[in-house]
């Protein structure tokens, strides 16, 4: 019998074999199979990305069926046959699939690979000669959010070539021995370690006496914290320490920009999922458990959610020092905007609209933390700005920079997300109060709460253009969402800004952005950092522009573009601009037509050609005889 | 987490049945689990504790198939999978086929079953249209003091609202019941915001029979799902087509009549918009997959507005 | 007219175009990356940076750099990475500035190290140290009358007393923005993308389906063109998700998307092909010329769809992400003020 705090379960003999060993022993009933081939095991190849079978990274052989691991309590694999990501090599060879993928470069974080790669393995098992689009629906369990999946398909492809004898092993080396190695397409050197599973990400590290962290969030948008009583969870056996922001030895506050964000929450909570305390115990039960038994206090406050009521008078305040709630606002001012509009022949005036995004990298959060002999604290995380993370932990421990030690662990996808040090700061405390290794694994409803999102952007489009098209003046307003805390929002608000008019030469520039707090999910960094925000109502707007013109969108751009020699919008001079070049090659690779949107229908020319996909219709490789709801005809 | 005490895997339906009446209270039955883990997660129900959780699907009785004269009668532990790659179920009612295939993806399709989704009772089940329109059953068996008891109802019946069914403390959905339908050609319609691991935000079931010089309409089954609190059957469209012409003007009627049962809670004219065009469209799928030689058809009836 | 195509049909195709730039490095500020190298027994290498590779091939990107510098393989290089107490800085992954900051500096440190090398070999040569190759893992005079490999090459140098080591700083001088009218230098090295997306449109759900991206982009000189591909095909595809279905929502300041069922992502069904054209136009302001790709990659495809689809069946989309309700109800108004255009035309 296992017992935790009042839950107890029974364990059972559990018996299977997995990559080809035999496994008896006993097994707590609760665990899924993915937790007992991971933690107790340490099979740890087979990764958790969402725990409720939506990504698939878990995905194993269950006597040779495709499982999501996740999705099945360790009962039911009683007596099966497991293959993991681990048991797929051959005599200690790449499989050919493996092969295929290190050719393609079918791997990037390669969180996602493990399952991917048992999924690639099931299809051609199934059938072997599946074209490209069953593949896609084999596929179609495994998320993947790096590669785009296309090298994942050709790596496929490439494999069912091989195996069918359609190409020759040889296809699958590396091309080695060239002049120079600037130019070629050389092996990734992290790929065998992704495509077997051998590769640890910070979740499927252990340590010797590792503690088990927890977290408790707040409930609410917006509240005043009146009091944090930890004493029930801290008296627990198990538990080994309970941490709020009452333990920060130095100055508290991180961000990227500014650091308004403290590690725990202090006095205040400024958004649903912000950290207020933490428990480190024996094991995960307890932790959770524990997690019950704090009593917090809140007095809720009036929520913001909206950054246009944020900046009313009189709205409410979400941090102190920031009265009226604008976290940041970038101008640019070029030439004079108010007379080039009245002197174009046209002003064309819309709005745009972008939402939150989630960066959803596969890999959750996590961490591991500990002190090395000589009293230096480590902090091994998916951290993409060890540098910053290391001078800001510094700072709020009261350490000296070199007492801090920040190691990234492999990062199972970023994009931006894991820019923020939102748990590392939390793993410290824990580590310093009760001198045991520590390890924090986020579940994927944690990650989407606590972590930046994408900034929204409200964009209001003022463009001023002549009959022939040349742009006389832009007027762009955009409005944005920082949720509770700034992150990167100055920094996503500049590039924004610096941006946002698009690769044109325009004379007459009025650009504003302004970051705004409210009581929403903070948002911050990824990937192009408010400029694919803001670019995007520029290319929106001079397609409606075009239209309104009668022109060719193309034509638009054309005469508008940035050249050799001219000035930016902040007025810097560029010495190469390759704008219309690429311009004219992607124009050229998709043999486009030129003519005006909308109006030739499906008598222009350039459509259907190479480079498409064919259409989804699910179900095509069971029902290829039969009928099936969908066609294509342009 | 979803947390248990103990977990069984009965072999009998008799000891499933003993196990549920020593833990009364305090079990959960399980088939898949494909549903039940996601549950119990943060954001949804959180940590749930079961004293036992009973896991049915090793009980041989539950997983056979059979054919009963017209019906085809089907344990509660039949995957998805096999709705979609059996022979035998393909032949008798194919359009569970053609559901499965949008069921989630090829690895959950092998752990989820029919009976799971329908006692989910989710208002977009994809399980619940296609049966709805084969008129299925629902046989649920208890035992009390010793002795076994069964109830029998229409799945119309037993699916009361979303989350909620009939099934009660004890009891047990052992059989789904449904008309076998092999000569019948069938569409299911589905719409979402993706195309693999979708849920749907509108899905229709469409069963046609046609006369046999292929003019008229000889039976019409139409069930809608994800446009209100449960799935429902179509009678009034149904009604509207069977001994009728086929004739595009009678298919926008009978499409017309079934906008009225979108009842959901966000989306309407969304919704409205589609079930038109998915029961126009479905039994137009239907009536090609009905028959096939039949050109003349697909060429007279042209479907759906033009908005290009 | 063309008769086959003018047949009714419920899918409707379009094509959109849309054009981008980006700044290479961290904006409107100095940006700066350390590396240091050493040419090691057996004719490898060891690079140490405090580079932080999340999936990106950064790795890779350095050990081709270094191996090129060095005349070595990149798998003769060995990469000491992503830790503060044993690298030196190279900051953080993000801005796109990988390649080009800690791409430079590794190249950097590799000169200088294959300079102590190349000294010490002159001196035992007794010739001048610009007459001295290394390539493909061999030492030799330009006239090639004397030639080594490079493990006897590190040995030479060593039994002199020199360990072939070297240390490479590279700096971006970016100024930041006038606070009133934003004038500045916030990069030194620009990118150009541009990209253009072919959609199918289902008139009766309002389904988009993006079919093809033909993706063009200057990103300097490409180091892996592979690797280059890869990163636009995520891009892409990372935008397809936003510009169709993905959408982070909260409700009062409460998240109700929390998890991959509710928060969904493009799958393999969901993914158009992606065809790739690498422009290489490099940047004459840094020692190697390449720039950048990461980000830029996704900037052109959300509008590039919307424009896509526009040109598909008429209606503009202005908010993302483009859900099939949103285009339904687009089509519908559409459909509604042509009517009552019509009604009008009548009653004149």
């Amino acid at each position: 019998m296992i017992s935790n705090q009042g839950l107890t379960m029974a364990s059972f003999e559990i018996q299977m074999t997995v990559n080809g060993r035999e496994v008896r022993q006993p097994v707590s009933p609760h665990l899924r199979l993915l937790d007992f081939l991971r933690e107790e095991l340490h099979w740890t190849g087979s990764k958790e990305g969402c725990g409720a079978g939506e990504c698939g990274s878990c995905s194993v052989f269950v006597d040779g069926v495709l499982m999501k691991s996740c999705l099945m309590p360790v009962a039911k694999a009683q007596h099966t046959e497991i293959e993991t990501i681990e048991g797929l090599e051959e005599q200690g060879k790449l499989s050919v699939l493996q092969q295929a993928f290190q050719k393609m470069g079918a791997s990037q974080c390669g969180y996602c690979i493990p399952g991917m790669m048992m999924a690639a393995t099931a299809a051609l098992k199934t059938n072997p000669h599946a074209d490209r689009e069953e593949i896609k629906e084999r596929l179609g369990g495994n998320i993947c959010r790096c590669t785009g999946y296309q090298k994942i398909f050709d790596a496929t492809e490439l494999a069912r070539d091989v195996m069918n004898d359609k190409l020759p092993t040889k296809t699958l080396e590396e091309e080695t021995e060239q002049e120079s190695y600037i130019g070629s397409s050389s092996f990734r050197l992290d790929t065998s370690g992704k495509v077997t599973g051998a590769l640890k990400y910070a979740g499927d590290m252990v340590m010797p006496q590792m503690l088990h962290m927890q977290v408790l969030r707040s409930p609410f948008p917006h509240a005043e914290i009146l009091e944090i009583d930890t004493s029930d969870a801290e008296a627990m056996s198990g538990v080994e320490a309970v941490v709020t922001c009452i333990d920060v030895p130095g100055i508290d506050g991180f961000g990227v920009f500014k650091d308004d964000q403290p590690v725990l929450a202090r006095d205040k909570v400024r958004y649903v999922g912000e950290a207020v305390a933490a428990v480190a115990a024996e094991d995960l039960i307890t932790a959770k458990d524990a997690l019950k038994r704090i009593k917090v206090q809140y007095k809720q406050l009036p929520v913001l959610t909206k950054p246009e009521e944020a900046i009313k008078t009189g709205a409410a305040i979400v941090h102190d020092d920031v009265p009226d709630n604008i976290v940041m606002h970038i101008p640019i001012r070029k030439g004079n905007v108010e007379k080039a509009m009245i002197e174009s022949d046209y002003v064309i005036e819309e709005s745009y609209y972008t939402q939150p995004v989630e960066h959803a990298y596969l890999e959750p959060e996590a961490g591991l933390a500990y002190l090395d002999s000589d009293g230096t604290l480590v902090i091994q995380s998916p951290s993409q700005n060890i540098t910053h993370h290391r001078h800001k932990l510094a700072k709020i421990l009261d350490m000296p920079v070199n007492k801090v030690r920040m190691i990234m662990s492999a990062v199972g996808g970023g994009f931006g997300g894991k820019e923020d040090m939102h748990y590392q700061g939390i793993l410290a405390l824990a580590v310093l109060k009760c001198r045991r290794p520590v390890r924090y694994v986020f579940t994927r409803e944690e990650s989407i709460i606590a972590s930046a999102k994408r900034h929204p952007f409200s964009i209001n489009y003022q463009l001023g253009l002549n009959r022939d098209g040349l742009i006389q003046a832009s007027r762009i307003h955009m409005l944005s969402d920082a949720g509770a805390y700034n992150c990167s929002t100055e920094g996503v608000m500049r590039k924004a800004a610096i941006l946002g008019a698009g690769p044109y030469a325009i004379e007459n520039l009025m650009v504003d952005a302004i970051g705004v707090y409210t009581n929403n999910t903070p948002n911050g960094a990824m990937r192009t950092f408010g400029a694919m925000q803001s670019q995007f109502a520029t290319e929106c707007h001079l397609d409606l522009c075009a239209e309104t013109l009668k022109m060719d969108p193309v034509e638009l751009r054309r005469i508008n573009f940035l050249r050799q020699g001219d000035e930016t919008h902040t007025r810097q001079k560029l010495e190469s601009v390759s704008m219309l070049e690429v311009f004219d090659s992607a124009l050229d690779i998709s043999q486009w037509e030129s003519g005006i949107s909308n109006s030739r229908g499906a008598t222009r020319s350039d459509l259907g050609l190479s480079g498409n996909r064919p259409p989804c219709t699910l179900g095509a490789r069971q029902f290829q005889h039969e009928t099936v709801s969908a066609g294509q005809s342009a | 987490m979803l947390y248990c005490d103990h977990y069984h895997v009965p072999q009998t339906l008799d000891e499933a049945f003993d196990l549920i009446q020593i833990n009364h209270d305090r079990h959960k039955v399980l088939a898949g689990a494909t549903d039940l883990l996601p549950w119990a997660r943060e954001g949804r129900a959180g940590d749930v504790n079961f004293e036992a959780v009973i896991d049915i699907t090793k009980i041989a009785d539950l997983s056979k198939w059979e054919l009963h004269g017209s019906r085809v009668s089907l344990g509660a532990n039949v995957t998805m999978s096999q709705l979609l790659n059996n022979p035998f179920l393909r032949k008798h009612i194919p359009i569970m086929a053609k559901s499965a295939i949008w069921f989630a993806d090829d690895q959950i399709r092998e752990q989820a079953t029919l009976a799971g989704n329908l006692i989910n009772a989710s208002p977009a089940a994809d399980s619940t249209p296609p049966m709805l329109a084969m008129n299925a059953e629902i046989i649920l068996d208890r035992k009390l003091n010793g002795k076994f008891m069964q109830r029998k109802m229409s799945l119309d019946e037993f699916v009361t609202g979303p989350g909620k069914t009939k099934l009660e403390e004890g009891e047990l959905l052992t059989r789904v019941i449904c008309d076998s339908m092999p000569e019948y050609g069938s569409a299911f319609e589905k719409v979402g915001h993706r195309r693999s691991l979708v849920i749907s935000t509108v899905c229709l079931a469409a069963l046609i029979r046609l006369t046999e010089d292929g003019t008229k309409f000889k039976d019409v089954r139409l069930a809608l799902g994800g446009t209100g609190p449960v799935p429902v059957r179509l009678h009034e469209s149904e009604a509207c087509l069977i001994n009728q012409t086929v004739e595009t003007e009678l298919i926008n009627k009978s499409a017309n009549l079934a906008i009225k049962h979108v009842n959901s809670r966000t989306r309407q004219d969304y919704r409205r918009e589609v079930v038109f065009n998915f029961v126009k469209r479905g039994i137009m799928e239907a009536i090609k997959d009905f028959n096939k030689a039949c050109t003349e058809i697909k060429n007279d009836i042209q479907p759906g507005i033009d908005h290009g | 007219m063309n008769a086959p195509l003018r047949k009714y049909s419920r899918h409707k195709r379009g094509r959109g175009v849309a054009a981008a730039w980006y700044g290479i490095a961290r904006t409107a500020t100095i940006d700066r990356a350390g590396a240091w190298a050493e040419l090691d027994d057996g004719g490898t290498a060891k690079i140490i940076t405090g580079v932080t590779e999340i999936g990106e091939g950064i790795l890779t990107v350095l050990a081709q750099i270094a191996a090129d510098e060095l005349g070595i393989r990149p798998q003769d290089v060995t990469i000491g990475d992503n830790d503060t107490a044993r690298s030196p800085e190279a900051a953080h992954a993000g801005a796109t500035r990988q390649t080009y900051m800690i791409g430079n500096a590794v190249a950097l440190a590799c000169r200088e190290a294959r300079k102590r090398l190349v000294k010490e070999l002159a001196h035992e040569w007794e010739i001048a140290e610009d007459d001295i190759n290394c390539s493909n893992r061999m030492v030799s005079t330009v006239d090639k009358s004397r030639c080594i490999t490079m493990s006897e090459a590190v040995d030479i140098c060593k039994n002199k007393g020199v360990v072939p080591v070297g240390s490479g700083s590279f700096t971006a001088n970016h100024t930041g923005l006038d606070p009133e009218d934003g004038s500045g230098s916030p990069w030194q090295a620009y990118v150009y993308g541009a990209q253009v997306a072919e959609v199918e449109v289902d008139t009766e759900t309002g389904e988009v389906q993006v079919l093809g991206v033909w993706a063009s982009h200057d990103v300097g000189r490409a180091v892996n063109p592979q690797g280059v591909e890869g990163q636009i095909e995520g891009g892409v595809v990372m935008a397809v998700g936003q510009t169709l279905m993905e959408d982070y929502k909260q409700a009062d300041g409460y998240p109700s998307t929390m998890n991959l069922a509710k928060y969904i992502l493009p799958t393999s069904l969901d993914v158009p092909q992606v065809t790739s054209a690498i422009v290489e136009d490099p940047d004459p302001l840094s020692p190697l010329g390449v720039k950048g790709i990461g980000e830029p990659s996704m900037i052109p495809t959300a509008p590039a769809i919307i424009n896509a689809i526009y040109d598909a069946v008429g209606v503009r989309i202005h908010s993302l992400p483009a859900t099939p309700e949103k285009v339904l109800a687009a089509l519908r108004d559409k459909q509604k003020s042509a009517d009552s255009e019509e009604m009008q035309a009548q009653s004149f």
